[in-house]
C-alpha cells in the first residue's frame, strides 16, 4: 500500500512538473467544443482532471481525508465550491439565467483551477522537488518571451482566441499594430502572466546566489520588454505596484528610487505602451481629442439614436444604412459620431466604454437581481473585465465571501513566512504575496480568475509557496 | 446574534415562500390594447408569454406593471426595476424579439417579469428610424408593441435555495470568524 501510495505521489508530481510547463506553453488549442460558447475543452483540461483525480485517490488511500477537512484552507475552498454550487443551481431552476451545461461546466472550470492549490501542496513534498519547479518555471519563461519575440519579428503563428473565429484554433499572424500573445491567446493574459513573473522575479533576485543573478537579471529585463509590447496599462501598473511591494517586504526599499527612474523611462520612450496611456489620461478622463461628427444630414440625425447604425430617411428618396466612414478616409469604418478619429485613442476609449456601459452594468443588475447567489457562472457572457463586480454577480455576496476568505487565509498563511529564519523561504514568499497584490489590480480591469492559463498557474504558484511547510526546516539558498 | 440569525432565516423563508403569480396569465392584460395572436407570442410556443399591440408609451406600461405584479403578491413593497439594453430581448423573450426597451421587474430569489416594449414611434408620432410602420391589429392600428415574459420558479426549488442561503451564511460566519480573528 505505502508503495503504491509513493508511486500515486510520485505520479502526481510528474503531472504537475509537467503541467507547470505545458499550461503556459501549449497554445490554446481546442479539443472538444460547447454549446452556447466558444470556450472549448482543450487538453490541459483533461491532464488537469486527471491529475486532480489521481490525487483525490490518494488523499482516500492514505486516510487522510480527515486531515484535508480539518485544514482551514481547505475548508474556505470546500465551502466556495458549495456556495458555487448553491448559486449554479438557483441560476438553473430559480432565476432560469444559465442552462444546465454551460452553469455546471463553468462551475467545474472554477473547481479545476482552485483545486490545484491542494494538489500542489500535496505533491510537491521536498525542496529537490521545488527547485525543479522554479527551474522548469524559468525555462517556461524564457520560451515564453523568445516566442513572443518570434511572433513579432520573425512572423512566428499566433493562436488566439480574442474572437469566436480566432478560437477555433486558427493560425494567424500578427499584423503590423498588433500585439504581441506569444503562447497565451491574448496579450492581456501575456501581460498578466509577466507581471507576475516580473514582481516574483524582484526578491528573487536578491535570494539567489551570485552566480544567479545576471540570470534572473536577463530573463526579468527580457519579461519586461515583452511586457511592454503587450501595452497592457494595467498590468505594467500592477506589475509596478507589486514591486514596489516586493521591494518594501523585502526591506530594499531604497530600490524604489531606481524603479521610480525605470518606469519615467520607459514611459518616455515612444511605444504603444505610452501612447495607450497619454490616451487613456487624454480620452477617459479629461474627455479630450477630436471627435467624429456626422458629415451628412443622415449621419447627423442617425447620431441621435442609441444605435447609429439604423438607418433613417432624410430625403423623399433614400434612406442610408451604410457605415459612417469610408475605408479610403482613414478613419475606421465602424467608427460611429462621438467617437475619437485617432485610431489608439479609439482603441483606449472603446475598452474603457464597453466596460462602463455594458459589462460593468451588467454584473451589477445580475447582483441586484439576486445579491445572496448572483446569477450563476456563466451568466455574464465571457466577460465583465472587472473581477471583483464578476464575482459578485454571478456568486453573489456569499460566494464573494467565500473567496475572500479564501485569499485572506492564503495571504496570511505567506505572511507568517515573511520572518522565517530561511532566506529563499522568506524571499520567495515576499515574491508570491506582491504577485498576489498584482494577480488582485489586474483583477479591477480583467478576469483574470477566468482566464484558464493565468488562473490555473495563479493557484499552482501559490501552492507551491504553501508546499514549503512540508520541508521547511530542509530548504537552503540556491 | 444566534436570535437575529434565527429572525433572519425565518423571515427570508416567509418572503420567498409567500404566495405570488404563478403565470403570466396572472398578469392583466394592458389597457387600450389587442392582444397578439401572432406566432411566438402565445405560451403555446414560447412559455409564459404574452404581447399587447397599444399606444401606450414605456412609463405607463412599466408603472402599469410594476402595480399590477405587486397586487399579485401579499408582499409590502413593490418588485425591483431592473433596465437591460433592448438587444437582451433575444435572450430572455425570444429570439428576433424587436425592442427599444426592455426592464425587469423583480422579486430577488422568488421570480420577475420582463417587459418588453417596441416603439418605432415617438409619442408626438414621429417616426424614430426609416421603415417604422404601425401596428395593424384585429381592431385598430397601433404604435406600439409590449411583450411581456414571467419567469416563475417552484417552490421546492425556493426552499432549496433558502436552505443553501442560511446553510452557506452559517458556514461563512464560523469559518471567517477563524479567518479573520
Amino acid at each position: 500500500m505505502r508503495k503504491g501510495l509513493r508511486f500515486l505521489n510520485n505520479l502526481i508530481y510528474l503531472l504537475v512538473l509537467f503541467l507547470f510547463v505545458f499550461i503556459p506553453l501549449y497554445p490554446k488549442f481546442p479539443l472538444l467544443n460547447v454549446n452556447g460558447t466558444f470556450v472549448a475543452i482543450r487538453i490541459e483540461d483533461l491532464i488537469i482532471a486527471l491529475t486532480i483525480g489521481l490525487w483525490g485517490l490518494s488523499v482516500i488511500f492514505s486516510g487522510q481525508i480527515r486531515n484535508f477537512l480539518k485544514n482551514r484552507l481547505n475548508q474556505s475552498l470546500l465551502l466556495f465550491f458549495f456556495i458555487g454550487l448553491v448559486s449554479t443551481f438557483s441560476a438553473i431552476f430559480l432565476t432560469h439565467t444559465v442552462t444546465y451545461g454551460l452553469g455546471l461546466l463553468n462551475f467545474l472550470r472554477r473547481v479545476e483551477f482552485m483545486m490545484l492549490l491542494p494538489v500542489i501542496i500535496y505533491a510537491v513534498n521536498s525542496k529537490k522537488r521545488l527547485f525543479l519547479i522554479l527551474f522548469a518555471l524559468l525555462f517556461t519563461v524564457v520560451t515564453v518571451d523568445m516566442y513572443a519575440l518570434g511572433q513579432k519579428y520573425l512572423d512566428w503563428p499566433v493562436i488566439s482566441t480574442t474572437n469566436s473565429e480566432f478560437a477555433k484554433g486558427l493560425i494567424l499572424r500578427l499584423t503590423p499594430d498588433a500585439r504581441v500573445n506569444s503562447t497565451f491567446a491574448g496579450h492581456y493574459d501575456l501581460a498578466v502572466f509577466l507581471a507576475g513573473v516580473l514582481v516574483i522575479f524582484t526578491p528573487m533576485f536578491f535570494a539567489v546566489r551570485k552566480r544567479l543573478k545576471p540570470i534572473i537579471l536577463v530573463i526579468g529585463a527580457l519579461s519586461l520588454l515583452v511586457l511592454i509590447m503587450t501595452a497592457a496599462r494595467l498590468s505594467f501598473v500592477a506589475a509596478f505596484v507589486g514591486i514596489i511591494s516586493a521591494l518594501i517586504f523585502s526591506k530594499k526599499k531604497k530600490y524604489i528610487l531606481l524603479l521610480f527612474i525605470s518606469v519615467f523611462l520607459i514611459l518616455i520612450y515612444p511605444s504603444q505602451l505610452r501612447d495607450r496611456f497619454v490616451s487613456t489620461i487624454t480620452i477617459n478622463i479629461f474627455h479630450m481629442g477630436e471627435r467624429y461628427t456626422g458629415k451628412t444630414a443622415d449621419q447627423q440625425a442617425r447620431s441621435k439614436l442609441n444605435i447609429p447604425t439604423l438607418a433613417i430617411q432624410t430625403s423623399s428618396v433614400s434612406a442610408s444604412t451604410s457605415t459612417f466612414a469610408s475605408p479610403s478616409g482613414g478613419v475606421a469604418t465602424d467608427i460611429t459620431p462621438g467617437e475619437p478619429i485617432d485610431s489608439t485613442e479609439l482603441g483606449v476609449f472603446r475598452s474603457f466604454e464597453i466596460r462602463l456601459n455594458i459589462e460593468w452594468p451588467r454584473a451589477i443588475r445580475a447582483f441586484i437581481k439576486n445579491p445572496f447567489l448572483g446569477t450563476g457562472y456563466s451568466s455574464l457572457g465571457i466577460a465583465t473585465d472587472n473581477d471583483f463586480l464578476r464575482s459578485l454577480g454571478e456568486v453573489g455576496l456569499l460566494g464573494s465571501l467565500a473567496l475572500f476568505l479564501v485569499i485572506v487565509e492564503i495571504g496570511k498563511k505567506i505572511v507568517s513566512y515573511f520572518n522565517n529564519e530561511n532566506r529563499f523561504l522568506r524571499y520567495f514568499s515576499v515574491g508570491v504575496f506582491s504577485m498576489l497584490i498584482t494577480f488582485l489590480i489586474n483583477g479591477l480591469f480583467i478576469d483574470v480568475f477566468e482566464a484558464s492559463k493565468v488562473a490555473s498557474l495563479f493557484w499552482m504558484i501559490l501552492g507551491l509557496n504553501l508546499s514549503v511547510i512540508n520541508f521547511n526546516e530542509n530548504i537552503k539558498r540556491i | 446574534m444566534k436570535k437575529l440569525y434565527v429572525g433572519f432565516c425565518v423571515l427570508l423563508l416567509i418572503y420567498m415562500i409567500m404566495p405570488g403569480p404563478s403565470q403570466i396569465s396572472d398578469f392583466k392584460a394592458l389597457p387600450q390594447s389587442d392582444k397578439s395572436t401572432l406566432a411566438g407570442d402565445n405560451i403555446a410556443q414560447v412559455s409564459n408569454v404574452a404581447a399587447y399591440f397599444s399606444d401606450n408609451y414605456r412609463k405607463f406600461v412599466v408603472d402599469y406593471y410594476l402595480g399590477n405584479y405587486h397586487q399579485n403578491t401579499w408582499l409590502p413593497f413593490p418588485p425591483l426595476k431592473l433596465n437591460h439594453p433592448p438587444e437582451y430581448s433575444w435572450l430572455v423573450i425570444k429570439k428576433h424579439t424587436d425592442s427599444t426597451y426592455i426592464e425587469e421587474l423583480v422579486y430577488p430569489l422568488r421570480d420577475s417579469i420582463y417587459v418588453n416594449g417596441f416603439e418605432p414611434f415617438y409619442p408626438d408620432s414621429t417616426p424614430k428610424f426609416w421603415g417604422s410602420t404601425r401596428f395593424v391589429a384585429e381592431t385598430d392600428i397601433f404604435f406600439t408593441k409590449t411583450t411581456l415574459r414571467f419567469y416563475p420558479s417552484n417552490i421546492v426549488v425556493r426552499i432549496i435555495v433558502w436552505f443553501g442561503i442560511i446553510s452557506s451564511i452559517y458556514l461563512l460566519f464560523r469559518l471567517g470568524r477563524k479567518i479573520l480573528k
